[in-house]
């Protein structure tokens, strides 16, 4: 079992810790408000989300459509011998601006919505759930998947893996809605038992071929984009699946699965690695297995012991974890007290530091840790904090006017100089006015609001130095250059 | 005082000597802590290391959306290519003729005289088991060397980098595109990307003038010593301690010491990329196009020397469902004059030997051309591979036209052959290793 952090060690450390893991970062008026309220009473407001906090207005667009007109359309366009590739391009064209608005929508929930632990959980079962627009092809199921991830996020795990197995976006990326009784697909089985729930060496081929007859029947109904069952679809014969045997369902195999020691292993492990630490020693995934059995597999009360626990503030957890690109971009945007960068923009800085949402690699989801960083995405970080910090003034001529049709959603050139419009940040809400010809003391307060992890004083008087060598009085843009160079440092990606 | 590692081979001179251009300081102990694990990494015979005069280059060229392998090279006596092809077959009059039965698109002119001159082996009929239709889902099996039924999350030169370089330079994988390749994907990601060098770089907030900005001085020190310098953050953070000892793989460092090597790498990658670029112009001229820039760029990174094996470009827009004639004919002749210009400029490089290029696609298409003068996804496609020390020929067997697994093409040759051989023979690595078993070699090297 985790044991309890003692009330002494609450501190401000603790407490930026816990609001970067359990949150998406804060500022230092947070962090000290937190510290205040005490471990019990942060820990709660992170994990008791009011109920409503899950239903959260969906995008403008995003509501069913009748997919089967569309498609059947396309083809009497095809057989009248019209030009229907057009028409395919505009649904596409849609389907890119649609993408582009959804994360945009995400990212908003992430830095201002009310619930940053729901936000995270919700990042979490997307990466755990991995599915990909690029085989989905429909904006709106990867808002329902995502909508059904948030709504039972903190809720039970064997019900939110019953309503991932009915959710179309996952039915259709797994090929689930194919399976029928002759030709059973084993796709989701076999990912449903590697990746979802009790991990590889697990469970038999036998298993796999088993329970993938459990699954026929499952459909989506294309004229109303939901869910359907197909009893006739169904394979009602005797099924023999972990020991069990009779005319099993879906929802069986689930419950079975579920009840297996890996799977509160399997979970216990992918929670730690998420929340704490890249690579969490044997004992402690047994202690959060236990624990996720002792709830049951419900994950609010799992997430309440994990966020008060003394292994959480180890020093082995704090300031180990190399921030996710997503991560990456709300945590900035809180530190720097600056709006989120533009749609566009995000996205592409998503693509380029390797983890674009909703579109993951594969359905293994991310690696992250060591693997978000290559020179390639490093420099890249780099030089988009640049572009966070002063705009889209410093971005090359060639950025900021790409070629005519550089990529799917982005080849209106003229659009995109605008898409990616950003004002420069205002330092006067980092730095007191009083301290602007202070050097030393504009570089502990920056520090303090940048760094997880307080540098060696050496390193804060190099760039003290540098804040000196600009002359006494540094102007806004001195300053943003200084902010640029902190967040250029190996240090920063750290969180 | 820590003593210097002894300089033993060649490479670790460069590495060493490169570090000495860079740093215009006394060694701070991390990156002398830093050192000590990459010579371990050195002593490993299992490193594969060049030094960018020798030792060979492997250029693999990527035709993604699925090329119509059929009308790259073209079974043009085979009666039913042309009735499967009312619109888009290609005339016997037109064809490059290789032997009686198939023939090269009209546009590869360049590419047939190199196949006369003996340097390209067209491999035919090349695919896998269970072809996937989907770009997505093909792309991704092409990329990572997995069957077709298994999701592998690292790419097959990835694991190459892991298995076979571990301490290598980081520019041993350069891809050029915004976008790394899935098949660079690793345990330990190394390699780099850019579309050109002059992005490669850190950009400084205050415009450059010429000359290196103070603040771009600063940064340089910054993710040099990576401040860490006397201990006070490595105490404070939490693997610490773990990086202090020297470890044998990239992966035994500290989070915060592997971001250090990592942002030391990067910028050592990018001073020299950007050395190399400014001084080496091609002076063989390359005709416009994205394909002719990529190559461009690696023919003047092999030229300056950058200790690379692995390259990667490629050429988009082959999904051509519809009107595919005009557009295919495009994408030919561009291949064909990027290449050409390639060719040409490394034979005057006197690299030509060293450089073998593969090209693939995720999939070939449909024999049957659709209702709208396009071709459909297909499966199974030749792949070309050239270079100067490349044994010409017909390699696997073009498929039958009509014996066809849901209108598409059977295939006869596994792409991991390709690759295993490329592997083994060309790069000198276990290909088993990479590829996770041994797939029957090919006589093309």
């Amino acid at each position: 079992m985790l044991t309890p952090l003692d009330k002494s060690k609450w501190n401000e450390a603790n407490a930026a810790h816990l609001l970067n893991r359990a949150g998406f970062g804060a500022t230092p008026v947070e962090i000290e408000r937190a510290r205040q309220n005490g471990l019990a009473a942060t820990v709660r407001d992170f994990v008791e989300v009011k109920a409503d906090a899950a239903s959260v207005p969906p995008p403008a667009w995003a509501h069913p459509r009748n997919i089967r007109a569309q498609r059947m359309e396309i083809k009497a366009a095809k057989d009248r011998g019209e030009n229907f590739r057009t028409k395919i391009r505009d649904v596409r064209m849609m389907e890119g601006d649609e993408m582009i608005d959804l994360r945009r929508w995400w990212l908003d929930r992430m830095l201002n919505g009310p619930a940053p632990l729901l936000e995270k959980m919700t990042l979490f079962w997307h990466g755990h759930f991995a599915t990909s627009i690029q085989k989905v092809r429909d904006a709106y199921w990867m808002w329902l998947q995502n909508d059904t991830l948030r709504r039972n996020a903190l809720g039970n795990f064997s019900g939110l893996v019953k309503k991932i197995s009915r959710d179309p976006a996952m039915m259709i990326y797994l090929d689930l809605q194919q399976s029928r009784q002759e030709h059973p697909n084993e796709n989701w089985a076999r990912e449903l038992m590697e990746l979802f729930t009790v991990g590889i060496g697990n469970y038999t081929e036998q298993d796999i071929r088993e329970s993938a007859r459990a699954f026929t029947g499952y459909r989506i109904d294309f004229t109303t984009q939901q869910f359907r069952f197909a009893p006739f679809q169904q394979d009602h014969g005797q099924k023999k699946f972990m020991g069990r045997t009779g005319n099993l369902s879906g929802d069986d195999i689930i419950d079975t699965l579920v009840s297996r020691p890996a799977c509160a292993q399997f979970i216990g492990r992918k929670l730690w690695r998420f929340f704490a630490d890249d690579d969490p020693p044997a004992p402690i995934v047994d202690s959060v297995a236990a624990t996720i059995r002792k709830h049951n597999f419900e994950i609010r009360p799992v997430l309440r012991d994990i966020f008060s626990s003394a292994e959480f503030y180890s020093d082995r957890a704090r300031g180990s974890q190399i921030k996710s690109p997503v991560q990456y971009i709300v945590q900035t945007s809180k530190m720097l007290d600056a709006p989120a960068p533009p749609p566009l923009a995000a996205q592409n800085a998503m693509r380029q530091m390797g983890q674009i949402l909703f579109a993951p690699p594969n359905v293994k989801g991310w690696d992250g840790g060591k693997q978000w960083i290559s020179t390639s995405t490093l420099l890249f970080r780099y030089n988009f904090a640049n572009y966070l910090i002063n705009g889209d003034a410093i971005l090359p001529a060639n950025v900021r006017q790409p070629r005519q049709g550089a990529d799917v959603g982005f080849g209106r050139a003229a659009q995109y100089a605008e898409q990616i419009k950003r004002e420069p940040i205002d330092v006067a809400k980092l730095i007191p006015a009083d301290l602007r010809t202070k050097p030393r003391e504009i570089v502990g307060v920056l520090a303090k609001r940048l760094f997880q992890t307080a540098p060696a004083q050496k390193e804060l008087d190099v760039f003290a130095e540098f804040l000196e060598s600009r002359g006494p009085d540094p102007t806004d843009a001195n300053l943003r250059e200084l902010i640029h160079l902190m967040m250029s440092t190996p240090q920063f990606q750290l969180a | 005082m820590k003593t210097k590692p002894t300089l033993q081979t060649r490479r670790k001179f460069l590495r060493t000597s490169m570090l000495g251009a860079a740093a215009t300081w006394t060694l701070p102990v991390f990156l002398e802590k830093t050192f000590f694990a990459l010579d371990a990494l050195a002593a490993d015979a299992a490193t594969q290391a060049v030094t960018g005069k020798d030792g060979t280059v492997l250029v693999v060229l990527q035709m993604a959306g699925g090329n119509d392998g059929l009308n790259m090279v073209v079974p043009y006596a085979d009666d039913a290519y042309h009735v499967a092809r009312p619109r888009l077959r290609l005339a016997s009059e037109q064809v490059l003729k290789v032997d009686h039965h198939i023939a090269l698109n009209p546009k590869l002119t360049g590419v047939k005289s190199l196949y006369d001159e003996g340097h390209v082996a067209i491999v035919q009929g090349v695919g896998y088991p269970n072809p996937n239709r989907s770009h997505f889902r093909s792309t991704e099996i092409w990329q990572t060397a997995s069957d077709a039924d298994r999701t592998l999350n690292e790419g097959w030169l990835g694991r190459y980098f892991d298995n076979c370089c571990s301490g290598a330079d980081p520019t041993v994988g350069v891809a050029i595109g915004e976008e790394t390749p899935q098949a660079f994907a690793a345990k330990n990601p190394t390699g780099v990307t850019f579309s050109r060098p002059e992005q490669f770089r850190f950009r400084p907030s205050e415009p450059g003038n010429g000359q290196m900005s103070a603040e771009e001085i600063l940064f340089r020190q910054l993710n040099e010593t990576g401040g860490g310098d006397d201990g006070g953050t490595a105490a404070s953070n939490a693997g610490g301690s773990i990086g202090a000892i020297p470890g044998k793989t990239k992966s035994d460092l500290s989070t915060l010491d592997f971001l250090q090597r990592t942002a030391l790498d990067a910028q050592l990658s990018s001073d020299k990329i950007l050395a190399i670029a400014r001084k080496y112009k091609s002076t063989v001229p390359y005709p416009q196009g994205q394909l002719a820039a990529s190559l461009n760029v690696i023919a003047r990174m092999i030229a300056g020397g950058l200790p690379t094996r692995v390259y990667y470009a490629s050429q988009g827009g082959f999904d051509t469902h519809a009107g595919q004639i005009n557009t295919h004919d495009r994408l030919m002749g561009e291949f064909n004059d990027a290449v050409n210009a390639f060719v040409a400029d490394l034979k005057q490089q006197g690299n030509f030997e060293r450089v073998l290029v593969m090209t693939f696609s995720e999939f070939g298409r449909r024999v049957q051309e659709n209702a709208n003068g396009g071709t459909d996804h297909g499966a199974a496609a030749p792949m070309f591979v050239f270079g100067g020390a490349v044994k010409a020929g017909l390699f696997g067997k073009y498929p039958s036209l009509t014996d066809l697994d849901r209108g598409d093409l059977k295939f006869n040759t596994d792409f991991r052959s390709v690759y295993g051989t490329v592997l083994d023979k060309w790069l000198k690595a276990p290909s088993q290793t990479v590829l996770g078993r041994k797939f029957p070699a090919l006589g093309i090297v």
